[in-house]
């Protein structure tokens, strides 16, 4: 798609790329996690944020979670909380304990019960955005939080 | 001893064949056992002599000195002799003759399995000792077998089945191998094929992700709309909206997905569902013979919207089968463009209070929105369905429906007149107080109760009355104590002068309790 783009920096964390037909900004290659076992979800998500420029990694359960915040060094984590061998209060555990400086957003059905969104916000969590949800929207908080 | 010994030749020589087996055991051809009497030496009560045919000997032989046998029938016999190795130079001497040996036990002639079982006898007597291990030569085996046709024995082979108690063991045994074997293959081929649906699912899942995702995201919902049969299968090819595991993984995702977006994106995904030909699908789970596909079209046509198959839907809401039913009829209340209870007037069978609760939910959720046509309801057959009408009445506040309760009152089983109680008590109609009244005097117990406590909220005069005449019957505790505080509620002063006037120990207790402030709620 970019083959034959021209890279102009416009500043430290931007980036426009132009072509004969059309050009679009996008945000320096920023490097979202996305921890979500629902295939389509994390689909739509990540294709929601390649659209807005940012670079998505996606795992599936949350073993893989951990060793992508390890190995990845992802810039923000939106992770989901009912997943496979670890859940995603145990990611925001670790990812408070090990990246404290890393942001992390909750995306999860469980957003009507209380207890599990106090305990997600008491961990530190930057922003929890309860299912059904709107991709467009999640970009957005996105957008707000690594700005 | 010597009576032993005559015994045992009584035995041998009229005829032990069963013992030949036991002999051959321990000598297995006629040379073993000779060479073996050689070792021996001489035998008690074992003795050998030769005998020759009588025309095999020439006159001049017979005549000569020398010629010691003598004449016995038709051949001649030497003397006896007590070791085998002497008789058997004789016989040598004369072979040209064909003498043959004859063996003596106690003096009585003898065959060779005779000979054979007797020596057996004194072995096992422990009379002989064996020399040395005898030797097999087979010499006689091998001329016995050319003599001989060979037939193998082969009659009995089965005898063991003929066994009762074998026969069914062996049949419960190869029973039991033969049916866990099946399992076995059984359970390797269901789990074989259950894993390959599985990977198919997954391999389908993954092929519908990224162009449904796309698709959401880079059209419209009038270009989805808009979309022809060759669009959709520039999408998913044609040959794979064809098979049924593939719409069914693709109506699980659109179903999973629909339930976890908001906004437009619900609405692409319905659009789609129709465009995708997915509702030809959910039509014919709808008119299979299998409840649980027609449940699962019920829950399709509930969770993406098609209201154009609310006709067939509405076919199920009088079915037999309990889930089947209860479905249908969340997903009329739910799609009906006018909430139409009709479907609950016919129905044949009880409302469980489960399916009251998930109808009043949905009955809840959507009612500001449409109209309700509670009153239908009364005029059903179903008692059931009329008692679930009480209840909306009651829970949704609709106090224009009084009239239509009141004149149901003729027929109202005991579950409807505790309802309308129920009912008069929280919507506070005064008006319905002669029902009140009435009820309390109910020979059913939990009417009578349940009266008894709206009186004291909506009771009059008539009611004090009541309940004092009830309190003289001197009721049960429980009862008296409903009475006493629907007193209460009604007139302090008819209370205080009732208490004063019955001092029993229960009255009083239950007025200390009434008047006490921190029970007042209790």
């Amino acid at each position: 798609m970019f083959e034959k783009l021209e890279l102009v920096l416009l500043n430290s964390d931007r980036l426009v790329y132009l072509d004969s037909n059309k050009f679009q900004i996008t945000h320096s290659m920023k490097k979202i996690l996305i921890i979500e076992d629902d295939l389509l979800i994390s689909s739509l998500v990540q294709f929601r944020l390649n659209k807005d420029g940012y670079q998505t990694i996606v795992v599936k359960d949350g073993n893989e979670g951990i060793e992508a915040i390890n190995t990845k060094d992802p810039d923000l984590i939106i992770t989901d909380v009912m997943m496979p061998f670890r859940s995603g209060i145990e990611i925001i555990h670790y990812a408070r304990k090990n990246k404290p400086d890393v942001p992390v957003i909750v995306l999860s059905s469980l957003g009507e019960e209380e207890e599990v969104v106090l305990e997600a916000f008491n961990l530190g969590v930057v922003d929890f955005v309860p299912k059904p949800f709107n991709p467009n929207e999640l970009a957005i908080r996105v957008r707000r939080v690594l700005k | 001893m010597i009576k032993i010994h005559i015994f045992l030749v009584g035995l041998i020589v009229f005829g032990l064949s069963a013992n030949a087996q036991e002999s051959k055991n321990a000598f297995p051809d006629s040379l073993s056992f000779q060479k073996e009497l050689v070792r021996q030496g001489e035998l008690s009560g074992l003795e050998y002599r030769i005998s020759i045919d009588i025309s095999t000997i020439p006159d001049s032989l017979q005549t000569d000195s020398a010629f010691l046998f003598s004449k016995s029938g038709q051949v001649w016999v030497s003397k006896t002799y007590s070791d085998w190795s002497q008789s058997e130079k004789l016989i040598s001497s004369l072979s040209i003759y064909t003498p043959e040996l004859e063996y003596l036990v106690f003096g009585k002639k003898a065959d060779f399995t005779g000979a054979e079982t007797y020596f057996q006898t004194l072995i096992a007597a422990g009379d002989v000792v064996l020399g040395a291990e005898t030797e097999k030569s087979g010499d006689d085996l091998v001329l016995m077998a050319s003599r001989d046709s060979y037939q193998p024995i082969s009659e009995g082979q089965f005898g063991l089945f003929l066994d009762n108690k074998f026969f069914w063991v062996f049949v419960i045994t190869l029973f039991f191998l033969v049916t866990a074997g099946g399992m076995i293959v059984f359970m390797l081929i269901f789990k074989n094929k259950r894993n390959q649906r599985d990977e198919q699912i997954k391999a389908y899942e993954g092929m519908i992700a990224g162009p449904l995702t796309s698709l959401l995201f880079e059209k419209d919902l009038e270009q989805i709309n808009a979309m022809t049969i060759g669009d959709m299968n520039e999408i998913f090819p044609i040959e794979y909206l064809k098979k049924p595991l593939f719409n069914e993984v693709m109506i699980n995702l659109l179903i999973g997905l629909n339930k976890k977006m908001k906004g437009d994106f619900k609405v692409k995904l319905k659009s789609f569902y129709k465009k995708a030909g997915l509702v030809e699908v959910t039509l014919a789970n709808l008119k299979s013979g299998d409840w649980d596909k027609v449940a699962t079209g019920l829950v399709q046509v509930n969770e993406m919207d098609l209201v154009e198959l609310l006709p067939e839907v509405k076919k199920h809401s009088n079915s037999s089968n309990f889930p089947v039913r209860s479905q249908a009829g969340a997903t009329l209340l739910n799609l009906s463009e006018k909430m139409d209870l009709g479907f609950l007037v016919n129905q044949t069978y009880p409302i469980s209070e489960w399916q009251q609760m998930t109808y009043f939910r949905i009955i809840k959720f959507v009612h500001s929105s449409k109209e309700l046509e509670i009153d239908q309801l009364f005029s059903s057959e179903n008692q059931s369905v009329r008692a679930f009408g009480i209840k909306l009445v009651r829970m949704l506040g609709r106090v224009d429906l009084l009239q239509n309760m009141r004149d149901i009152i003729p027929i109202a089983t005991e579950e409807e007149k505790l309802e309308l109680l129920r009912a008069y008590q929280a919507l506070g109609v005064h008006t319905e107080v002669d029902f009140i009244n009435q009820s309390m005097k109910s020979p059913i117990l939990s009417i009578q109760e349940e009266a008894i406590q709206v009186a004291g909220a909506l009771g009059n005069k008539a009611s004090v009355e009541i309940i004092e005449e009830l309190l003289k019957k001197d009721p049960d505790f429980n009862l008296k104590k409903l009475l006493l505080k629907s007193l209460f509620q009604l007139d302090k002063d008819e209370f205080e002068v009732f208490v004063k006037a019955n001092e029993e120990a229960d009255i009083q207790a239950i007025r200390a309790h009434i008047l006490d402030p921190i029970l007042q709620n209790v």
